[in-house]
């Protein structure tokens, strides 16, 4: 329990799927729903980085900056095409909403198999240098990466909420669509700015991720299930309360297999996910409203 | 979603087509062993796809965790039958109840939950199934169990084809009995249930037990799928009733269209023939054109393929009936 390396890679596991709950939370607010193709465009990324890469190589940054480019227009898409004109059709129900994200995880997860390949693919370098020793632990490139993109996102999502009008029009349409609608304010508009950013937020990730551990087609679903349980763990209340829900889950994957066994890691989560959804399935930090 | 009316008449069209359209596969598929294997993996997908829609049809609670129903049920028979030489049937016994009662606690466990949490929990679910299952030397870890043994009725052996011309008939039969139920009494009640739960408690009926009967039907109904396929076939992996298939059964009734369950057998038709039969998108390509055909189907025609052959058979019917009143 004392290996600072174990406690090094929870952090950056967590920092990952934190992340990924950030980006879920960001749609949540501004569409009042889950859209669980978040994890595809967290994998997305990072296949059409390297795939780009490796198999029509280009440079790395200019892969990098095609990749984060479709992402977020994927995802912009995804909202205009897709998931405006449902909602519009069904009013409020969630079902067809929840199809319809469904069948895009697995087109998204598809296409990009056949784009790019079904074999797993390494991760490109960004940053180079020999991991430091720090307190028996060695701190990797990787993990300065998404420790670092972890703090410019969170950070620069809470102060973007809190001090430009975006960020005040986005916390409006999250507390209640119809006032704000009503008020005036640009809840298209708003919706849609919501998609893209939390498509660059996933694509980010996914990209620094993918340098530690590689990237395949096929974690496109099990990054979205591990996303939204960050989210759903660490509750609305806060723009940072994802980072604990990842947090917890980065315990759940790392610490599980280490000490029991490989395949215990998803019993792990599933207990988890059941404990929270049963016993606060508001998740850790909720909005206190005064009276 | 409109219910359609259903009439004396609306109940029995539906299952003629359907028996001319299982009749029509059977001869396709005469006995040829490949084409009765695509009809087996209709039926069996048939039997999922029914099993999903019923709660989510009746009680409007999405539970991803049927792949996993149907692999209760194929694992039970294959069980049975290699490792403990019991007779197929008893299998088939023990995985419906198996099924529904892992269905039951799941939806105890979950029975707060709805729409996205319900989804999420189910899901994980299932994939913790399938890594026990691929982790369980017992089970065959990722190879699987073969061997089971063909079927024999008192020493008579019937053969493939009659054994699929069974599981057609069987698709038949519980998507008539589904449609019958939903339209009787008990049926209304219990979708009501899925729209306004309070007014169905204040009226005295329990919703907790009644969400549980529905779930435990629907969890039967899958298993029943999965023995199906295992005893056709002879033999299951851990990825036959994969992940994939479960979002396969979400999407046949959604293809087929989801105020009735012929639309899950549709659904589970056309999956199928994208799915497997289509040579050139041989892996997985299907599943991207399925997932693509679902969006599609989301935005241009909510009822599904069923819904749109309705109301185009109306736009038709007004047609006729103004050329009629213009003669």
């Amino acid at each position: 329990m004392t290996n600072p390396q174990l406690w090094l890679s929870v952090l950056e596991v967590g920092c990952f799927f934190g992340l990924l709950g950030l980006a879920y939370l960001v749609v949540l607010q501004g569409s009042g729903f889950f859209n669980l193709t978040i994890g595809p465009y967290a994998m997305l990324a990072a296949l059409a980085w390297t795939g780009l890469t490796i198999h029509a190589e280009m440079e790395v940054w200019s892969a990098l900056a095609v990749a984060l480019v479709a992402v977020v227009v994927v995802a912009a898409l995804t909202e205009m095409l897709v998931v405006r004109p449902i909602e519009r059709r069904s009013g409020g129900s969630e079902f067809p909403a929840l199809v319809a994200v469904a069948a895009l995880l697995f087109g998204i997860s598809q296409g990009a198999g056949l784009l790019f390949g079904r074999l797993p693919l390494p991760g490109q370098e960004v940053l180079t240098f020999a991991p430091i020793e720090v307190a028996g632990a060695s701190v990797t490139p990787s993990f300065v990466l998404i420790a670092t993109l972890a703090v410019v996102a969170f950070g620069g999502v809470a102060l973007v909420a809190h001090t430009t009008r975006a960020g005040r029009a986005l916390r409006a349409v999250g507390d209640n669509r119809e006032a704000a609608r009503i008020l005036g304010l640009p809840v298209n508009r708003v919706r849609l700015v919501a998609f893209m950013a939390s498509g660059l937020i996933a694509a980010l990730a996914g990209i620094a991720f993918a340098s530690r551990g590689g990237i395949s087609y096929d974690l496109g679903l099990h990054w979205a299930l591990l996303g939204f349980l960050a989210v759903v763990i660490g509750g609305t209340g806060s723009w940072l309360a994802p980072l604990l829900g990842g947090l917890i889950l980065g315990l759940a994957e790392v610490m599980v297999p280490y000490y029991i066994g490989g395949q215990f890691a998803d019993y792990a989560v599933l207990v988890c996910a059941l404990i929270f959804f049963g016993l606060r399935p508001q998740g850790l930090f909720t909005t206190r409203v005064r009276a | 979603m409109a219910a359609a009316r259903r009439t004396r008449s609306g109940r029995w069209v539906p299952f003629l087509l359907g028996a001319t359209g299982g009749m029509i596969l059977l001869v396709w598929a005469g006995s040829n062993g490949y084409r009765l294997s695509i009809v087996t993996l209709m039926v069996a997908y048939a039997l999922i796809a029914i099993g999903m829609y019923v709660p989510v049809a009746w009680a409007g609670s999405l539970s991803l965790a049927y792949g996993a129903y149907g692999a209760i049920g194929a694992y039970s028979v294959a069980v049975a039958t290699t490792k403990l030489n019991l007779p197929v049937w008893l299998g088939w016994v023990a995985g419906v109840v198996l099924a529904a009662v892992i269905a039951v606690v799941l939806g105890v466990a979950t029975a707060r939950l709805l729409g996205f949490h319900l989804a999420a929990a189910t899901l994980l679910f299932a994939t913790a199934f399938e890594t026990w299952l691929d982790n369980s030397l017992w089970l065959g870890s990722s190879n699987g169990l073969v061997g089971v043994p063909e079927v024999a009725v008192l020493g008579w052996r019937p053969g493939q084809q009659a054994v699929v011309t069974a599981g057609v008939g069987l698709v038949l039969l519980l998507a008539f009995a589904v449609d019958r139920i939903t339209a009787s009494r008990w049926g209304v009640v219990v979708r009501a249930l899925g729209q306004s739960p309070l007014v169905v408690s204040s009226s005295g009926t329990s919703t907790g037990r009644l969400t549980i009967v529905v779930l435990a039907l629907g969890a039967a109904v899958a298993a029943l799928g999965g023995s199906f396929f295992v005893t056709t076939v002879g033999g299951i992996t851990p990825e036959t009733f994969s992940m994939n298939v479960v979002f396969l059964a979400l999407f046949m009734p959604l293809l087929g269209g989801i105020g009735t369950p012929w639309g899950a057998v549709v659904g589970a038709m056309l999956t199928v023939q994208l799915t497997v039969q289509w040579e050139i998108f041989a892996e997985g390509g299907g599943l991207f054109v399925l997932s693509v055909a679902v969006v599609l189907v989301l935005l241009l025609a909510p009822s599904g393929v069923l819904g749109y052959l309705a109301a185009v058979g109306q736009w038709a019917g007004r047609l006729a009936r103004g050329v009629r009143r213009a003669r």
